[in-house]
């Protein structure tokens, strides 16, 4: 009864920051230079068949009645059409305003399926990555408080923190694909293109596992139940592992849930540095060309994804210390 | 530490499922790549300019679209442009040609040659292509008027302009320029944009994201390529290029930068092709509204720019020139009164136009690209400075390529913009592809000027049979005149920089970036 008060719960919070998302992101790109329909049409198009196709499209209503429709048509799996890029899904640019296949756009949701694959590739090598660096650093860090590995792992975490991705990634890809040629890291052409763009972001997101993690696991190792447990005949490592690491794992499984954002962002540079094909490289160019349709449908399903990763990260804290309520 | 039985089963089936998990992912083939010694792979080249979603090779001016059509279509013939021998042509569908008389060119066609999806060439596609393209609506007007195509037989074509007005010489080096269709294509525009369908040295086989995956065309009528395709991809960062050769993803790039081109001297396994390209880059007025107008205003900015300073900013990527159209195209000239740096003559012509000092006159926006032409952000910025030391309140716009490229044409009411930078290459000596393209009112592709003056000089060298009276006019006549109106000021010629890996053999770059990749080899 709690797990279904809960989801109904948190599905409703999860539906009204979606549409206040949406909401902002729409009124955004309403507002900001860039006329969608110029783009639409092309850079030759005389100004008629600009004001010809903006009422077609419904641009000239007001802004809460097109929110409306675009609201209307997402509820039916509808995201709506990219301005530039056709069905094959190549980044294009400077056709003319009669271009018969001007119609035969791709659509959003499609442009979307295709790449989210590779990043969420990416995105959990990443996360994978970040563990194995930010586990052995935390754990020790957390389990020696003052000493030497406690300033070690504050030492990395500082280092990790101070690198800038975008600089990282080119040197990275200079030392390990150019230099030595041991991993591919330009472009995609199977998973290995995959090992460097995500350490890259494991780099980046590192420093705040190993500083959580140190910090409460310090915490956990001064409760009694710790302090008595060796008098339960339990070993070390067993103390560590089944009881100071699970009950730290909440702060961290909680930061998780907000980490998604720093790695979405972090997708976008680190895509587009790397030539990686997935939703990042697609939103950086659909910025830059003002292909509103993309941007908007893209930052529709992130922020769906990371409402529906915070509704699991906080379900599965209640599973691993059932006294949370949220 | 002691390990038991149970603890060593557990770690290391934990192990061996890790091992596995990892082994089913990562291909074996990167770590041990086989040697194909000998052996030809696919060309990976890295455009830096994106396609247009329309395979209609008269509805764009894009030249990275152009290059990519270089490896598709046919062309009657091809113009190497080799400075020891610039006015060459190769014939390709073309057996031979000749001009019969002051309004008919004869094109006798190769036989046996089809088109990639089977149908044979013949004459009738010639006539398609040149009717279709030429008509005023294409928004490609690389042809000099429209023009009519008399089918003798299949396989003999005149080209005929009498109901036109003009010389049909004019096709001479047209034909090495202009990407033959499919006749049952063109009586179908939305199949034409569907797909290229050409009877080039490479098959378009399909679209891969930002890739067109192309494969060898065994009947090509030159010969079958030797390397098996070309991957043709469009990558927008010149660094993300770079690394990309360097790390073996690409086999040949364009488009470098100075400091690129350092880097690529300095490294073993790789080469540069440098060579005097056919493309000037410009800094277009927008005529067709205020306030550039006025003629004054457009002479102002272009005594306010030192053009010697531009060219230190380029480096290697540049190299001076005089005209509005490159030194290896007919009819170049050091053109005498070719606006110069004179911060005295920009005053005066401010003043004359009624802005003393510039006061008075509104924010004028330059819009640039980056990541396509070397250098654009930082000579834009220089010449931004220059313009504003004079007066001038100027608001600099860099724009990633293809917002700049909606923003580049000329449209009714004046394009986007007061000032827009870009280049202008096409693979062929003759200068109409830019003189009239650009400066007849029939067509003023971005500068959008209308002149009676303009039309009826470039009309004038248009209608000369003979070459080198033709030739004179454009020197005296047309050049000097485009020195007084700047319409555009060009403001240095490209120096077209490639870099490919020292496996890659064989190929020709022409001076205007297309490439010829049938004679070419790259080992593995």
């Amino acid at each position: 009864m709690y797990l279904l008060n809960f989801l109904v719960r948190r599905l409703f919070q999860g539906v009204i920051v979606l549409l206040i998302v949406t909401f902002a992101i729409f009124t955004l790109l309403r507002v900001v230079p860039g006329d969608p329909v110029r783009l639409i049409v092309g850079g030759m198009a005389p100004d008629e068949v600009v004001a010809q196709k903006a009422e077609e499209l419904g641009l000239n209503d007001p802004i809460p009645v097109q929110f409306a429709r675009y609201l209307g048509n997402i509820l039916q799996g509808d995201l709506g059409n990219s301005f530039l890029r056709p069905k094959s899904g190549a980044t294009v640019g400077a056709a003319a305003h009669d271009d018969p296949t001007r119609a035969d756009r791709a659509e959003v949701l499609d442009l979307i399926l295709e790449r989210i694959p590779l990043t969420l590739q990416l995105a959990a090598l990443a996360i994978v990555f970040a563990l194995i660096i930010s586990f052995p650093l935390g754990i020790a860090a957390g389990l020696n408080p003052g000493k030497w590995q406690d300033r070690l792992a504050f030492f990395a975490g500082s280092v990790f923190v101070s690198i800038p991705s975008f600089w990282l990634g080119v040197v990275l890809a200079l030392l390990l694909s150019v230099q030595w040629g041991i991993l591919p890291s330009i472009g995609y052409k199977g998973f290995e293109y995959t090992i460097l763009p995500a350490f890259v972001l494991a780099i980046e997101m590192s420093p705040f596992i190993i500083r959580t993690l140190s910090v409460s696991i310090a915490q956990v190792m001064q409760e009694e139940f710790i302090s008595v447990a060796p008098l339960r005949g339990l070993r070390r490592t067993r103390i560590v592992a089944a009881h100071a690491i699970r009950n730290a794992s909440i702060p961290l499984l909680n930061l998780f849930g907000i980490q998604l954002g720093v790695l979405l962002g972090g997708v976008l540079v680190i895509e587009l540095i790397f030539d990686y094909p997935g939703l990042g490289r697609l939103t950086i160019n659909a910025v830059l060309q003002r292909d509103f349709p993309v941007i908007q449908g893209v930052a529709v399903f992130i922020a769906g994804l990371f409402v529906f990763i915070n509704i699991a990260v906080d379900l599965a804290a209640s599973f691993i210390d059932p006294r949370l309520e949220y | 530490m002691a390990i038991d039985r149970r603890d060593f089963l557990k770690r290391s089936s934990m192990a061996a499922a890790l091992a596995a998990s990892g082994a089913s992912l990562i291909n074996a083939g990167f770590f041990a790549s086989p040697a194909y010694a000998g052996s030809s792979k696919a060309i990976n080249f890295l455009s830096a300019e994106n396609l247009t979603g329309n395979w209609d090779p008269s509805s764009h001016t894009t030249l990275g679209q152009i290059n990519f059509e270089g490896f598709v279509f046919g062309y009657l013939t091809r113009a190497p442009m080799r400075p020891e021998n610039p006015d060459e042509l190769v014939m390709e569908l073309a057996e031979s040609m000749e001009l019969l008389d002051e309004h008919t060119l004869q094109f006798k066609l190769k036989k046996g040659v089809t088109f990639h999806n089977g149908e044979p060439f013949t004459a009738a596609d010639v006539k398609a292509t040149f009717e279709y393209a030429s008509g005023p609506d294409r928004p490609a007007q690389w042809y000099p008027g429209r023009v009519t195509v008399d089918v003798i037989d299949d396989h003999t074509a005149n080209v005929n302009t009498k109901a036109h007005g003009y010389p049909a010489s004019l096709f001479w080096f047209l034909s090495a320029f202009l990407p033959i269709m499919s006749a049952k294509d063109v009586a179908n525009p939305a199949t034409l944009a569907e797909r290229p369908n050409g009877t080039g040295a490479f098959k378009f086989v399909r679209q891969d994201g930002n890739t067109s995956v192309l494969e060898a065309n065994p009947d090509f009528v030159l010969g079958a390529p030797k390397v098996p395709g070309v991957n043709f991809t469009f990558v927008g960062d010149a660094t993300t290029r770079m690394l990309s050769l360097l790390s073996g993803e690409a086999d040949i790039i364009e488009r470098l930068e100075a400091e690129q081109v350092e880097t690529i001297k300095s490294k073993e396994g790789f080469s540069l092709n440098k060579a005097v390209s056919v493309e000037n880059k410009y800094l277009w007025f927008r005529c067709s509204k205020p306030p550039f107008n006025d003629y004054r205003l457009r002479r102002a900015v272009c005594h306010s720019i030192d053009r010697d300073i531009i060219l230190e900013v380029l480096g290697v990527s540049g190299t001076p020139s005089n005209a509005w159209i490159s030194p290896v195209k007919f009819g170049y000239v050091d053109t005498p009164n070719y606006p110069k740096y004179d911060p005295d003559m920009a005053q005066k012509f401010l003043a004359d136009a009624g802005f003393p000092g510039g006061k008075g006159l509104p924010k004028l926006e330059y819009i640039t690209s980056v990541g396509f032409y070397p250098k654009t952000k930082e000579y834009g910025e220089v010449i931004t400075a220059m313009l504003q030391e004079q007066g001038f309140d100027i608001e600099f716009s860099a724009m990633e390529i293809a917002a700049w490229a909606d923003r580049l044409y000329d449209r009714p009411g004046g394009g986007p913009g007061h000032m827009i930078d870009c280049g202008w290459a096409t693979g062929s000596p003759e200068p109409d592809l830019v003189l009239r393209t650009h400066f007849h009112s029939s067509s003023k592709r971005i500068c959008g000027i209308e002149d009676a003056e303009l039309d009826a000089v470039l009309d004038k060298e248009r209608n000369a049979t003979d070459p080198a009276v033709r030739k004179k006019v454009i020197q005296e006549e047309l050049m000097p005149m485009l020195a007084e109106k700047t319409p555009a000021l060009s403001l240095f010629t490209s120096v077209f920089i490639h870099a490919y890996r020292d496996e890659l053999k064989g190929m020709y770059i022409y001076p205007n970036g297309m490439m010829d990749a049938v004679n070419a080899t790259n080992e593995a």
